[in-house]
């Protein structure tokens, strides 16, 4: 196990690597210049005072020298458009918010979802199930920004029991537990999604390993249908479930983008989609790179708890 | 019967989480609470809250580029001279009078001398000196360094490439006495006054910017002169300001907080300020699937902008001016000023909007621009037209509301014949596609101009042949003469003569036509009952907060 998390982690540098290149290229093909924000255009002289601040008038593969090495010494250089500011500095501000509503997210997802889908496959057909796949149904169907902008009406404005927008904040790794009422709708908006997609998969895939001889045959000897569910079914149903959390790690990190504007919430998110149409490459490189080792890490993670759940994967590798 | 908790188990967390919510809920802060006065009479609490709708990217008057942070460091700073909102003249503010030689070159402007920094320092005339060379300088590359190349030396200051010290020198502008500032201009630009009024012209203090660096701007460490002081900062979320008693005429100053909350999204802001969680919404604009509903509320507040929305033609792929004047005829504004922008836009007959000094002279009353369009004549024009272009790329970017007017116009310019094919671009890309000079397949594209200073100036400058905010290829050189002419005419009734004839080329019976201008924008915006007689958005979209009062609601 431990050879396998090594290697996997050396193997993200070439995968960093990659993704500076990826991002370097793709911002220059799209062109565009970062400096004219609004329709007027910039008089010469202070273009080029511009592109020699943010050493744009070098050769291409210096630029990308400077991209590589910030990269890997943690210094990501200053954003373009935010003149002030350095994109470690809107890393490490926003960074912990949008990981903060991510997990929370995922963490509703997977403790109301999951219990969802076991109790609807305990008691198949019943009124439960139709309810719970329903809702779930719901969840697929509403794209998350019709979800949040309907939450906001009703529960904010109409009823009035949560503010419209806005997150807590709190210092350093505190974010994580800083919570009041906002919170509330951005995490169920974002993982509604999610939720849907568990309740359905685990409901599935415990109707299904209900069905297969050896539960048959652990009821047959006469354990308490507790345990047969706890121990086998419900270990063997989760595995999909497991699998299906690294795509849906991932549709969580796009799906804050949304959230994060409709909420008015300061996460790295909503800098990511606005320096694209910046054109701030120095934010964009720094954002691209953090989201892409947060994926690698969480595919990691799935992949470890993986290798618990199902004794079989283990020895396969290392 | 153990298996039957867990739906009640269950049952209990989701009860539980929505009495929490129950509990936390109700924000109710920045709405004034009610000490049971007579409504109309000042509250106990004077703070509000407002809306902002970005960022602002930087709270430094040499950097600032956007109207959020021109709006808080309009506060938070004390500008030379403001503009009234009734006459369009500067008014005097920390300039407490100025003085413009014969030959109209040098302006000498006398500072009040109890203009103050926060930290106990005075406002001297070297504050001016260091600051506006500062915005000048090669190394800060400021966006609005342009405003400054008025001052002598100002243009070559900033394109300097080596050994600038002596270019920095040699800037035309000097502190005669600690309140006396000398400015020498480019040329007898008689605009200057009142461009005074504009950000770009406020000063910094120079031991904090370079005590700081780059980080000066931060609340505990930023130094103001202005009736308000930034106190707290969350980058994205807030930025709240806070009564500042020891200003100059802080007795006059009601207001004892700002709170400003960050709100990206149109309809979030709404539902922000009809949760009561906002009392204002900064004029960023109303969500167009909404206004129609908002104009109703008594809450609802419009403002004139001073800035022209226009579709602009590309004279080398439309080259024949009849065509243009068709597709000019043919656009029914006031349809869709009432339908599709629904802001109340005032239909633009001229490049020059209402608010500018003169314009009622200035105004050509093109008769390319009827309000509701001519569809008869626009067709018998384009019966003149001999090898029409009849296949047209109307381009725009791709921000809210600009499709609906280009399918509108899409659909009258169909009537006279024309196929055209409407195309949507990203912001960054669309610029890049319109120049200058504007692509090939450029024939009509979209944009606006809002204006910097009251002068007509300000909007006729962008068409001269070397412009670069001119995409639609016009080049006439009489009125390229009659445009420098006006730098040098002090006098106004002959400078709006001026103006006068240039706009009469473009838009006359016999004008060019390089662009057809649609309307002349309006701030629409919302204001909660308790402040709204005296919240006020200027022209420029300009908020002076020392006027806000929060009165009692009325019952």
């Amino acid at each position: 196990m431990t050879t396998f998390i090594i290697r996997r982690v050396i193997w993200t540098i070439p995968v960093v690597l990659l993704v500076i290149f990826m991002v370097f290229v793709m911002m220059r093909q799209i062109g565009g210049n970062p400096f004219r924000v609004t329709e007027r255009n910039v008089p010469e002289a202070i273009q080029r005072n511009l592109e020699r601040k943010y050493h744009i008038d070098e050769p291409w593969y210096v630029q990308y020298s400077y991209y590589v090495k910030g990269v890997f010494t943690y210094d990501l250089g200053p954003s373009m458009r935010l003149r002030t500011r350095s994109v470690n500095d809107i890393i490490e501000e926003h960074f912990p918010k949008s990981l903060q509503l991510g997990l929370y997210a995922f963490l509703w997802s997977v403790v109301i979802g999951i219990p969802l889908g076991v109790l609807a496959a305990l008691r198949p057909n019943s009124i439960f199930d139709y309810g719970a796949m329903l809702f779930s149904n719901v969840g697929f169907a509403l794209p998350n920004f019709l979800v949040a902008t309907l939450l906001i009406y009703y529960a904010a404005v109409r009823w009035d029991l949560v503010p419209t927008n806005g997150w807590p904040s709190g210092e350093g790794i505190a974010q994580l537990w800083a919570v009041d009422s906002r919170v509330i709708l951005p995490v169920f908006a974002l993982g509604l999604f999610p939720l849907a997609y568990f309740a359905r998969l685990v409901r599935g895939a415990m109707l299904e390993t209900m069905q297969q001889d050896y539960v048959r045959t652990a009821k047959a000897k006469g354990l308490r249908w507790r345990r047969v569910v706890g121990l086998h079914v419900l270990r063997n149903s989760l595995i999909p479930a497991i699998t299906a959390t690294a795509p849906l790690l991932g549709l969580i990190i796009t799906g804050t983008f949304v959230i994060e504007i409709i909420f008015s919430i300061p996460g790295i998110g909503r800098y990511f989609i606005q320096s694209v149409s910046n054109r701030d490459l120095s934010v964009v490189m720094g954002v691209t790179v953090l989201t892409s080792v947060v994926v690698i890490l969480a595919n990691l993670f799935v992949d470890i708890m993986y290798g618990f759940l199902d004794p079989r994967t283990r020895d396969v590798r290392s | 019967m153990r298996r039957n908790k867990w739906p009640l188990l269950v049952a209990a967390l989701l009860a539980l989480f929505v009495f929490t919510a129950a509990g936390c809920g109700g924000d109710d802060e920045g709405a004034p609470t009610p000490t049971g006065e007579e409504p109309g009479q000042p509250a106990a609490e004077q703070v509000i809250t407002i809306a902002w709708g970005a960022e602002p990217p930087s709270l430094d008057p040499g950097l600032a580029s956007d109207t959020t942070s021109a709006n808080i460091i309009g506060n938070i700073m004390d500008p030379l001279l403001r503009i009234d909102h009734e006459t369009s003249e500067p008014v005097p503010n920390l300039a407490e009078s100025w003085e413009v030689s014969e030959d109209g070159m040098t302006v000498t402007i006398n500072l009040r001398d109890d203009g103050m920094w926060t930290n106990g320092d005075p406002v001297t005339a070297q504050d001016y000196v260091y600051s506006w060379k500062r915005t000048l300088s090669p190394e800060l590359a400021a966006d609005y360094a342009y405003q400054l190349y008025a001052l002598q030396g100002g243009q070559e200051y900033n394109g300097c490439e080596a050994n600038c010290d002596a270019l920095a020198d040699a800037v035309g502008v000097r502190a005669v006495d600690d309140t006396t500032l000398e400015v020498t201009l480019v040329s007898p630009q008689p605009w200057f006054i009142a461009q005074l009024s504009h950000h770009s012209f406020l000063p910094v203090h120079q031991a904090t910017v370079e005590q700081f660096g780059d980080q000066w701007t931060l609340p505990e460490n930023i130094v103001t002169n202005g009736p308000f002081r930034l106190v707290a900062r969350e980058p994205e979320a807030s930025i709240d300001l806070e009564k500042w008693d020891e200003w100059r005429n802080a007795d006059e100053v009601t207001l004892e907080r700002v709170n400003g909350r960050i709100i990206v999204d149109g309809t979030t802001r709404v539902q922000a300020f009809e949760a009561g969680e906002v009392d204002a919404l900064d004029g960023s604009g109303l969500p167009p699937d909404e206004i129609a509903r908002l104009k109703e509320l008594p809450e609802y507040e419009n403002y004139p902008y001073l800035g022209t929305y226009y579709y602009g033609f590309n004279i080398e792929n439309i080259s024949d001016v009849n065509q243009r004047k068709a597709m000019s005829l043919a656009i029914d504004r006031q349809t869709i000023i009432d339908n599709i922008a629904q802001a109340d836009q005032q239909p633009a007959t001229g490049m020059t909007p209402p608010g500018i000094a003169g314009q009622e002279e200035i105004n050509p009353n093109s008769p390319w621009t009827p309000a509701s369009g001519d569809i008869e004549q626009a067709t018998a024009l384009m019966g003149q037209v001999s090898s029409p272009d009849t296949k047209i790329n109307l381009f725009h970017n791709d921000a809210p509301g600009h499709r609906e007017i280009a399918v509108a116009v899409q659909s009258m310019w169909q009537e006279l014949g024309l196929q055209t094919t409407i195309k949507a671009q990203e912001w960054a890309q669309y610029l890049e596609f319109i120049g200058p000079p504007p692509s090939k397949q450029v024939d009509v594209y979209r944009l606006g101009w809002i204006y910097d200073f009251p002068d007509a100036w300000n909007g006729l400058s962008l068409w001269t042949c070397e412009s670069g905010n001119n995409s639609t290829n016009f080049c006439n050189e009489e009125f390229d003469a009659l445009v420098k002419q006006a730098e040098s005419t002090p006098d106004e009734a002959e400078r709006f003569q001026v103006y006068a004839q240039a706009e009469q080329i473009m838009f006359g019976e016999d004008g060019e036509v390089p662009f057809s201008p649609i309307y002349w924008y309006t701030l629409p915006n919302l204001e909660n009952l308790s402040i709204k007689d005296t919240f006020f958005i200027g022209p420029f979209n300009d908020m002076d907060l020392t006027k806000v009062v929060v009165t009692e609601a009325a019952a």
